[in-house]
């Protein structure tokens, strides 16, 4: 190996290190405070003494936890699904077809993006009490959807787009629908995309709110950062208890999101070898 | 053609439909209110024409805010595409372990607003926070910064966690769309004899600018309504010094209750960003979505 | 792409089931069920709910469902204004923070409880909160539990130099540089609050306004924000953190936790704060355990010491279907059996006068006790429906006096300029 080439190696692997570093150093940070007990909380060491789990038995007692967490599993989860599905059926059409208003409906898309939430939440919170989706999981995943169907869109337009419309064509010279031609092309192609925005669509509905301070009330429909935000008492803020909640919500998202990364590309790049 | 176009209609309806009841009637709404004067604390509900919008134009508070977003929106905005393409860049090439170390970059985008900014919120703290631990114990300062109660470090320490949440945003979308650029291009640069720059300035780049652009545009439009995370940390505060047109538009709804005007701003803060957006258009998008 | 076509299916019919149960049993002719909506309960939640239970077996018929909202003042604040606004009946019962009352019963959406809380019921609590939950002479909630500001301090440290509690704040602070000078530790602060810019900033700058005799608003409601005294007040506290470096810089961004912790880990010698911290400080494994003691803040001289009123009082939402009920549950919540068992089981202090000289609390809850006379003289802040507009003006601008960004009397001015404006007042 040459010294230039062990250098850029060096180089390559310091800068993983300090990107590694400087996103998980903070979670790193939260790690420790989950295990640290409130007495050495304030004792800033790199490791607690005493390391204790006592945080994580407390988020258990007392309100729901495992619910919570279902709860936005379940709402984030039919969120994605919603978003990719009208999200990107929308995207071809922008992308592949022919029709008027295209502009108008991207444009109204980012229009929607624009507006800050804070403005909007008193009509919208009338218009979901009007369909009786108050305390549902439905209220949020109708909003959340809604709200992040300008992401969808764009993104998903721009990735169908860059697929070769040669290869569009070809298909439908083969035989198929727009719609064959669609999933059996250009979906497996622009996999990765999918895969990108399915995980921000996910995580912009796991982190949510606002909506849901405001639509949610009840322990069937709470979601996690309602719950978290219940927490702190009238005046202790538990900063173990918040770290411990934090990790416990944050590592199946990263297995899932591992897991999913490679099962999606893997089950939709196949069927574009076989066509 | 005829069969495409309505096959394109049906294709857009729902994402339409969904668009239009929930989000452009609130909007409308929140237009309709703008002009409005309207405290339903003292019953008042008064058709007011331009009037809120007159006083946008003088009201002190507004320009600050106005400036402190614009501020804090060229900052991070800037600082979360280079650190995001850099990331994807480096994460471009297969290793061992890539898999995971694509998770980590995942992580700060993945936990919520409300709970990373209490964990900022501790590491910032002035007498118990890790980084003033680390900085006075390292020698690098001589006393604990003051980084959420000083009007200079406030701002900036907001920045900083912005760009941590974000830049993962960017690395996940441009490792997608790198992603998509055929191999054999870069094996026909190499062959060519084009080094690294060449090869990232003449495949990479424009390959990414199509998607770069629609990033820069949505953390754009996301860093001007930044909200969570400054407010838990400052409040707005000190002395107003953080306060952005999010924070504003909220004290002005939520704590003086004035839904007219807090409409006027949300409205306000609509424009701007539209005023943004065609600037990226027009020096960046090049390139329209065709047919 | 078969199995994914197969999780898409699972996943909605999941989705469906579970989001289609309906959140409220339909009752037809059943018990009544009433929804009542408040913050975290401290200490001891089990016997809150023990409470509500007894509520519901001497009752038949009520059943009482309650529902937590997230500690965050603001956060209360910003959902009951969205329901409300919105008309809901969703919840009947809600705890109010003793700044919103005025306005919410300005704006009409909490009611009128004359009937229910006459004046001569009203003699057995202590006059700052009557005087909070009273709107244009009537009464709109009812007191629940109450704070006011008082001043911790190291006693250990004080005795060592043989200093006793300020009484005047140029004790305090003379005290601070004594101390400092003496102990020569850098981490020992002198005396910390609450200056981050939030409403717990309004609290601490009045209770030192309104000790150096300075107002915001006189008995008829006008603007008396700039004047002589204000601006002394002002200038002192700003002068803490400037060159008296009595508080430390990082009191612009401290809230009560914050001091709550500096102070309990021994790293200051004066403290503003709630009550709440005195249990926290006595606790096992506290570093300064036995070491704290309480006073009165301190006055400017030829003046009152002043605490600002803090605490929630219980209303009755005015669009609430069940009101009947909701006041029966609001008079038990309120009444001194209640009051006394919440003292005793969560800590709260309660508002009823009489429960200080009750030998029960005075066992369990001794210091609880021994805050009467503070209580007598907490003062709530400027009571109008525009207050929280009026905090709004005055939240920046104080804040930014304390940072050194603005000169005190130009913020005064600045903000009664604003005040005035918003009053309808003639600006001159």
């Amino acid at each position: 190996m040459t010294t230039g080439r062990l250098l850029r190696q060096i180089g390559f692997s310091l800068l993983l290190l300090a990107t590694a570093l400087f996103f998980f150093g903070p979670v790193l940070w939260e790690g420790i405070t989950s295990i640290t007990p409130d007495a050495e909380m304030v004792a800033v060491r790199l490791f607690p003494r005493n390391p204790t789990l006592e945080h994580y038995q407390s988020i258990f007692v007392g309100q729901p936890f495992f619910r919570i967490i279902l709860n936005s599993l379940v709402v984030a989860s039919m969120t994605t699904l919603f978003s990719l599905a009208i999200g990107g059926l929308a995207a071809f059409a922008l992308a592949r077809l022919h029709f008027k208003g295209k502009r108008i409906l991207l444009g109204g898309a980012l229009a929607v993006s624009m507006f800050p939430p804070v403005a909007i939440i008193s009509p919208l919170y009338l218009i979901v009490r009007a369909l009786g989706l108050r305390d549902t999981g439905w209220a949020l995943i109708v909003t959340h959807t809604t709200f992040s169907l300008p992401l969808s869109l764009w993104i998903l337009t721009r990735f169908f787009e860059e697929i070769p419309v040669e290869l569009y064509w070809a298909a439908q010279i083969d035989g198929c629908t727009p719609l064959q031609a669609f999933t059996r092309i250009i979906l497996p192609l622009a996999a990765p995309g999918l895969a990108a925005v399915a995980i921000l669509v996910f995580l912009f509905s796991w982190g949510e709110f606002l909506f849901a301070l405001t639509f949610t009330t009840t322990e069937a429909s709470r979601t996690i950062p309602v719950g978290i935000a219940l927490f702190p008492g009238l005046h202790e803020i538990p900063y173990g208890d918040i770290a411990a909640a934090s990790i416990v919500v944050t590592l199946p998202v990263i297995l899932l999101v591992l897991l999913f990364q490679r099962r999606i590309i893997a089950g939709l790049t196949a069927g574009a070898v076989k066509g | 053609m005829r069969s495409s176009a309505r096959l394109g209609y049906a294709l857009i309806s729902p994402a339409v439909l969904l668009l239009t009841a929930v989000a452009l009637i609130p909007i409308a709404a929140a237009l309709y209110l703008s002009f409005q004067k309207r405290l339903p604390i003292f019953q008042i509900v008064r058709f007011v024409g331009l009037e809120n919008y007159r006083f946008l134009a003088i009201d002190p508070r507004f320009w600050n805010s106005l400036g402190n977003t614009l501020y804090f929106t060229l900052l991070a905005v800037t600082l979360e595409l280079a650190l995001g393409l850099g990331v994807a860049l480096l994460l471009d090439r297969a290793f061992p372990g890539r898999g995971w170390i694509r998770a980590i970059v995942l992580l700060p985008w993945a936990i919520p607003t409300v709970v990373s900014s209490r964990i900022w919120e501790w590491l910032y703290n002035v007498e118990f926070g890790l980084f003033n631990s680390l900085l006075t114990e390292g020698g690098v300062t001589h006393g604990p910064i003051n980084w959420l109660g000083d009007p200079f470090w406030a701002m900036h320490a907001a920045i900083l966690i912005d760009v941590w949440k974000s830049a993962p945003f960017v690395t996940i979308l441009l490792t997608a769309a790198l992603q998509t650029i055929p191999r054999e291009l870069y094996l026909a640069a190499r062959v060519d004899g084009a080094g690294r720059w060449g090869i990232f300035y003449h495949i990479v780049l424009p390959a990414l600018r199509p998607v770069i652009l629609v990033v820069l545009l949505f953390r754009t439009l996301d860093a001007f309504r930044v909200f969570d995370a400054i407010y838990v940390l400052t409040g707005g505060g000190p002395g107003n010094t953080t306060e952005t047109l999010s924070i504003y538009t909220y004290k002005v709804l939520f704590q003086t209750l004035q839904f007219g005007y807090g409409a006027t701003l949300a409205v306000a803060m609509f424009f701007c960003v539209v005023a943004i957006s065609l600037i990226y258009f027009g020096l960046l998008g090049r390139e329209r979505r065709g047919a | 792409m078969r199995s994914v076509g197969r999780w898409i299916t699972i996943l909605g019919i999941i989705g469906l089931l579970w989001g289609c149960r309906p959140s409220e049993p339909i009752q037809e002719g059943g018990p009544v069920t009433l929804v009542f909506k408040h913050g975290q309960i401290e200490g001891n939640p089990a016997a809150f709910q023990t409470l509500l239970r007894k509520f519901e077996a001497s009752h038949p018929g009520i059943l009482v469902r309650d529902e937590v909202l997230p500690s965050s003042s603001d956060q209360q604040h910003q959902f009951y204004i969205i329901g409300l606004e919105g008309r809901s009946a969703e919840f009947d019962l809600l705890a109010l923070d003793v700044i919103w009352v005025q306005e919410f019963a300005r704006a009409g959406w909490i009611r009128d409880l004359s009937s229910l809380f006459p004046p001569s019921e009203r003699g057995a609590f202590f006059p700052g909160p009557i005087d909070a939950v009273l709107f244009e002479g009537r009464p709109y909630a009812i007191p629940w539990f109450l704070d006011a500001g008082l001043l911790y301090y190291r006693r250990d440290l004080l005795e060592k130099y043989r200093l006793s509690p300020p009484k005047e704040w140029s004790d305090l602070a003379a005290a601070a540089q004594t101390v400092a000078r003496g102990e020569n530790d850098p981490r020992l602060r002198g005396f910390v609050w609450q200056g981050k810019q939030y409403e717990g900033l309004i609290c601490n700058v009045l209770e030192v306004l309104w000790s150096a005799g300075g107002e915001v608003l006189d008995e008829r409601g006008k603007v008396v924000l700039a004047s002589a005294s204000n601006r002394e007040a002002l200038t002192f506290l700003r002068n803490l953190i400037g060159e008296g470096r009595v508080s430390p810089p990082m009191v612009t961004t401290a809230d009560e936790e914050t001091t709550r912790r500096l102070f309990g880990e021994g790293r200051a010698l004066f403290m503003r704060n709630w009550p709440y911290a005195w249990v926290l400080f006595q606790k096992e494994g506290s570093a300064v355990r036995g070491k704290v003691g309480v006073a009165p803040l301190p006055h400017f001289p030829g003046h009152d010491s002043a605490a600002a009123l803090g605490g929630w009082q219980l209303g009755i939402n005015r669009f609430s279907r069940h009101s009947k009920e909701a006041e029966a549950l609001l008079l038990y919540l309120t009444s001194p059996e209640v009051q006394r068992t919440m003292a005793i089981e969560t800590g709260y202090n309660p508002t009823r006068k009489a429960l200080y000289n009750d030998p029960a609390l005075a066992a369990a809850q001794p210091f609880t006790a021994g805050l009467r006379d503070l209580f007598f003289s907490a003062r709530p802040r400027p009571l109008s429906p525009y207050y929280p507009m009026l905090s709004q003006i005055m939240q920046p601008e104080f804040s930014a006096v304390l940072v050194g960004i603005k000169p005190p009397e130009q913020a005064l001015r600045d903000a009664a300029l604003q005040m005035k404006h918003l009053l309808g007042e003639p600006v001159r």
